[in-house]
């Protein structure tokens, strides 16, 4: 994407470095100025960023090799320990087995419903704006208020949903009490919020597949559905590779809407729903060990990796699986 | 020369921008921290802070205490639940900073916070001498002799029940009789769930709200539950009278409404007739009074199973943190006097830990509307003296006892484990903390 | 530490990329839009998909204007509001926790937060787009991959840095490391290099402006509609933020969204009052969403190129 401004770039005629030069621009202060500047300016980010990002990220290892405690301090130095006990515990991998299972339950689901929204809103809907702001209202919502609407609704006995569910003659669902539900009802709260904003970003790509793509494939008698997925979800693979990527690091990051599921914010009796950010919040701040909690930020760091990388993989195969159509359209698409 | 000193200025204007919004929020925080002066002379005005949790009854106390010290301007934080108030009690005491002036201890995490006593200012003054209770004093003594934090009430127990569900169950109403119905003064908790069946053959209600909620109410009367006292070494998994009180609630479930007590369903139960019988500290009328709203038929029996029962209670300590120890220490002095505990229990009936208060005559004549009227001053005041037991509650009684709360709702609420199976995750993490 | 952003953050350059592209290739293609004809089937599935989006919100709504009896008894609320609302928010913004303070705390903290990214970002991205020195590239490939880091998994270290500064429960805390983002950097100079032609910054200095004064005069006010776009989406995501303030503020000093959470966490529980809350904390950024809403839509779909 950073080189697709290129064409306008023009730099060796106007390289600006150069011009004080050529106006004859050249007191001492002046080439400092034009020296120094561009630094000076990049300065705060990269200072600011180092102290409150990198920095923190890189000594959560030093951390994770002590005992360090969240009242007392730093302790000895204990090598892996608070690895080899963050990894003994089953707490870790119930936390890690829910943390994937609601984020299976909110990316799989949300990119295919976003898909299909962003169909709807590519035809030519009248009120366009309407719509679109109809679906994005969710997204200035925060998490927490969202979480509170949720969990009432999601209640086990008192609950919305389980009440109309009897009315209609189903039995009820233990969302509170059974894992799987649970994530279920967790991953519908991170739905609610994002989906219409990724909706949002597959309408921008859809509109950006040229339409005489569409026009010989109807020439060619391709119905509807055969034109979405032999043109459209081809077309839309970095897009899908993108949302997927950044649902990714987001979604095995999650906190607020687990914390927020029941007010004791410990993930559920038999930790139902205790991810491995709000583990990580229980070890650091309510057992005051702050070493493992380290432990498990590291550990949570190499699994996004993982998954990150997993994903891409994954997603490209699938987006680029189909149609031959689709190495005559990325001929003609730049990217 | 020119160029620089323009970027000097452009740069400040910048950040000007900033740095005013940023002045908006240090004035801000600083009124939080309450240091808008320096340390104190006596005219100056100074605003102290308090943090307490759940319901303390403490909101007429302070505008009274403002209104007689016109130099002190009080601000009250008040935490949802003793959790909550742990958690960021924690923090704040790593921190350096953040906790208020006055911080309200439960009797649950009293020790863990005793671990740090030399963050707090020792309160032992001859004002306070033969306040209260020895048991309650020792609570909050280190081995040296600090006082750490002065008591403010306790939590005896009695059995609220739905008098017209026990009417509708052919059960007597009347709390004398329910009394005696569930054994008097030699009251066993054979005989609780002996009633307990008796009603669940007469009723499609529920008997009892949670199981955890029992068990709390048993474990009380435990000398050591899950720590030997003086050494801290954890013992819970062996102590045989946990494991039997554990299966006496797991005996029991279905007597039991399944409800996690403070969880969404447990309040709206409530509203819904979702059981008749309750076991009640003190502190709980106000909770019952508040999600019942409306609802008729509750009352409140001086009775409780196995000798009486305390559970919870809590302190106001001075950390060394505060800026105004002098002063905290005279509002905490203050509040946790005999006359103004009297006042706290009848606003949101925290039952005193003062002895002078217990045994006042003014106690005696205190009733609840809510609870048909029942004298909940004299009620409590029997309760509070049928306690025996103080039982040792060590630096990791607090995980260990939520654990246990939750292997019990694993079983009754969720029903994701059998009372074996969760046992032995409690064993896990017991050992894990220990 | 960038915090929950890392979505909407990094998902925009998705959509910007698209958009893009997008804005290329209309001239490319045969007609603008799609001539396709939504049937009324379309129209009925996006009503649904509306609703399912408000409809919390109007859940909300409905148990904030009731009573707790009125909640616990009917578990489906009433489908017209109750008459409690006023009643109920009077009530929350008098409740212990205070409200107001934690409205105000969030206007600060994600006031300064916005300007302060948009101000930084600003200055890199000019840097970056149309400045030449060394180490540019480099720098600017790292910045792109700071993007994916999840900072938020270093609150260990920063609680303890916090600590060390005695910010702990200060706003500050809060403000500083949500000071820059790597989006905010790359999307500024994405824009620049495309909004800001060389004559203009060429024109500046031959007329023997500094470089500072170029950037003021001529940079700032072109990256104006990107910038705008930025502090929004900003300011959006520094309100909804939970994880880190929760950690470090504590309840004494809260923000909107620890404000709720300890509305939630207390032992008796007023349903009523709980929802007026987030009715309370919601109404801001509703009104922000109705003002700038179509602006939200046009940020993620179009990047803000055509402002």
């Amino acid at each position: 994407m950073a080189t697709q401004t290129a064409p306008t770039r023009a730099r060796p005629a106007s390289d600006p470095s150069r011009s004080p030069r050529r106006v004859g621009f050249s007191q001492r202060l002046g080439k400092w100025d034009v020296k120094l500047s561009p630094y000076l300016y990049i300065s705060p980010f990269f200072i600011i960023f180092a102290i409150t990002g990198l920095f923190p990220l890189i000594y959560t290892g030093w951390v994770s090799l002590h005992d360090w405690d969240l009242l007392g301090g730093q302790g000895d130095f204990v090598g892996f320990e608070n690895f080899t006990q963050v990894l003994g515990q089953a707490y870790f991998w119930k936390a890690l087995r829910n943390t994937i299972s609601i984020f299976l339950w909110s990316s799989v689901p949300q990119v295919i419903a976003a898909i299909v929204i962003a169909a709807m809103l590519d035809a030519n809907l009248r009120a366009k704006t309407f719509w679109r702001m109809g679906v994005l209202l969710p997204y200035v919502v925060a998490p927490v208020a969202v979480a509170l609407v949720f969990s009432k609704m999601f209640a086990d006995d008192s609950g919305l949903i389980n009440t109309v569910l009897e009315n209609i003659g189903l039995s009820p669902v233990g969302w509170h009490s059974e894992a799987m539900p649970a994530h279920v009802a967790i991953a519908t709260m991170v739905n609610f919020r994002w989906t219409g904003y990724n909706t949002l970003i597959f309408l921008a790509a859809m509109q950006a597949i040229p339409r005489d793509l569409y026009e010989a494939a109807v020439i060619d008698g391709a119905s509807r559905w055969r034109q979405f997925i032999s043109i459209t979800i081809p077309m839309l693979r970095p897009t899908i590779i993108f949302v997927v990527l950044t649902s990714t690091i987001g979604g095995l990051q999650i906190y607020d809407e687990p914390r927020m599921y029941d007010q004791m914010g410990q993930g559920g009796n038999d930790r139902q729903w205790l991810t491995v950010t709000l583990y990580l919040y229980e070890l650091g701040w309510r057992n005051t060990n702050l070493g493992r909690a380290a432990a498990v930020a590291w550990l949570l760091f190499m699994i996004i990796v993982v998954f990150a990388v997993a994903n891409y993989l994954i997603t490209r195969r699938i987006a680029s699986d189909s149609a031959p159509k689709q190495r005559r359209v990325a001929g003609r698409n730049p990217r | 020369m020119r160029t620089t000193r323009k970027r000097a200025l452009a740069l400040t204007a910048g950040i000007a921008g900033i740095a005013l919004v940023a002045t908006g929020c240090s004035s801000g925080s600083d009124d939080e921290g309450g240091d808008d002066a320096g340390s104190g002379d006596s005219d100056e005005k100074i605003t102290l802070t308090i943090s307490t949790f759940n319901e303390w009854g403490y909101e007429p106390l302070l505008e009274q205490y403002m209104d007689e010290n016109p130099s002190i301007t009080i601000e009250h934080n008040k935490f949802g639940t003793s959790n909550e108030a742990r958690d960021q009690f924690n923090t704040s005491l790593a921190a350096g900073s953040g906790l208020a002036d006055v911080v309200g201890i439960e009797i649950d995490w009293m020790t863990e916070v005793m671990q740090y006593s030399d963050q707090f200012t020792d309160l032992a003054s001859d004002s306070v001498e033969g306040r209260w209770q020895d048991w309650k004093v020792g609570q909050a003594t280190t081995p040296d002799g600090k006082l750490v934090g002065y008591g403010t009430d306790i939590g005896p127990e009695g059995i609220a029940y739905r008098s017209d569900l026990f009417a509708a169950a052919g059960l007597p109403t009347d709390r004398a009789e329910v009394a005696e119905l569930f054994g008097g003064e030699d009251a066993t908790w054979d005989d609780f769930f002996a009633v307990g069946e008796q009603f669940a053959a007469a009723s499609e209600v529920p008997f009892y709200d949670s199981g955890a909620a029992v068990y709390q109410g048993m474990v009380n009367q435990l000398e050591a539950a899950y720590e030997t006292p003086g050494t801290d070494e954890v013992i819970a998994t062996e102590n045989a009278d946990v494991k039997d009180i554990y299966d006496t609630i797991m005996a029991h479930t279905e007597l039991s409404a399944g409800l996690q007590q403070w969880g969404e369903d447990w309040n709206n139960s409530f509203q819904t007739d979702g059981f008749a019988v309750m076991l009640a500290p003190s502190w709980m009328l106000g909770v019952i009074e508040g999600q019942a709203e409306g609802v008729e038929g509750w009352d409140i029996a001086d009775v409780f199973p196995g000798g009486g029962g305390n559970w919870g209670g809590s302190f106001l300590t001075v950390p060394a943190q505060s800026k105004y120890p002098e002063e905290a220490k005279a509002l905490a002095d203050w509040l946790t006097a005999p006359e103004q505990q009297l006042v706290a229990f009848q606003t949101s009936g925290n039952f005193p830990s003062q002895v002078e208060a217990q045994e006042s005559e003014e106690i005696k004549a205190i009733t609840n509307e809510f609870f048909n009227d029942a004298p909940i001053g004299e009620i409590f005041a029997t309760r509070a003296a049928a306690v025996t037991v103080a039982p040792y509650k060590g630096a990791n009684y607090f995980p260990i006892n939520d654990a246990m709360a939750q292997a019990i709702n694993r079983v009754e609420v969720d029903g994701t484990d059998d009372a074996t199976s969760s046992w032995d995750k409690w064993v896990a993490e017991v050992e894990a903390i220990g | 530490m960038s915090t929950t952003p890392s979505i909407p953050v990094i998902a925009q350059t998705a959509g910007r990329g698209a958009a893009r592209s997008a804005a290329r290739r209309r001239h490319q293609a045969s007609g603008a839009g799609s001539d396709r004809k939504p049937g009324r089937l379309t129209y009925v599935l996006m009503s649904v998909v509306l609703l399912a989006s408000a409809y919390p919100l109007y859940f909300a709504l409905q148990l904030a204007s009731s009573t707790s009896a009125d909640i616990a008894q009917n578990p489906i609320p009433p489908l017209l509001p109750g008459s409690h609302l006023f009643e109920n928010i009077g009530r929350v913004l008098a409740a212990d926790i205070d409200l107001w303070q934690a409205m105000f705390n969030s206007l600060l903290v994600s006031g300064a937060t916005a300007l302060s990214v948009v101000m930084f970002a600003t200055l890199a991205g000019y840097s970056f787009a149309k400045l030449r020195f060394r180490g540019r590239g480099p720098l600017l490939v790292f910045v792109i991959g700071t993007m994916a880091v999840p900072t938020q998994l270093g609150v260990v270290p920063l609680f303890i840095v916090m600590r060390e500064l005695n910010l702990v429960g200060s706003l500050w805390a809060v403000i500083l490391p949500g000071m820059v983002t790597a989006f905010g950097v790359f999307w500024m100079t994405q824009y620049l290099e495309g909004a800001l032609p060389y004559e203009l910054i060429e024109a500046a200095r031959v007329d023997g402006a500094s470089m500072i004064r170029t950037f003021w005069h001529v940079a700032l006010p072109a990256a104006r509609p990107a910038a705008a776009m930025l502090g929004l989406f900003t300011f959006i995501a520094s309100w909804t933020n939970f994880f880190w303030p929760s950690i470090v503020l504590g309840t004494t000093n809260p923000t909107l969204p620890v404000a709720l959470q300890l509305l939630q966490a207390g032992f008796f529980k007023d349903m009523a009052l709980i929802m007026a809350g987030v009715i309370v904390s919601v109404i801001p950024l509703i009104a922000l969403f109705a003002v700038a809403g179509r602006h939200l839509v046009a940020g993620i779909m179009q990047g803000a190129v055509k402002g």
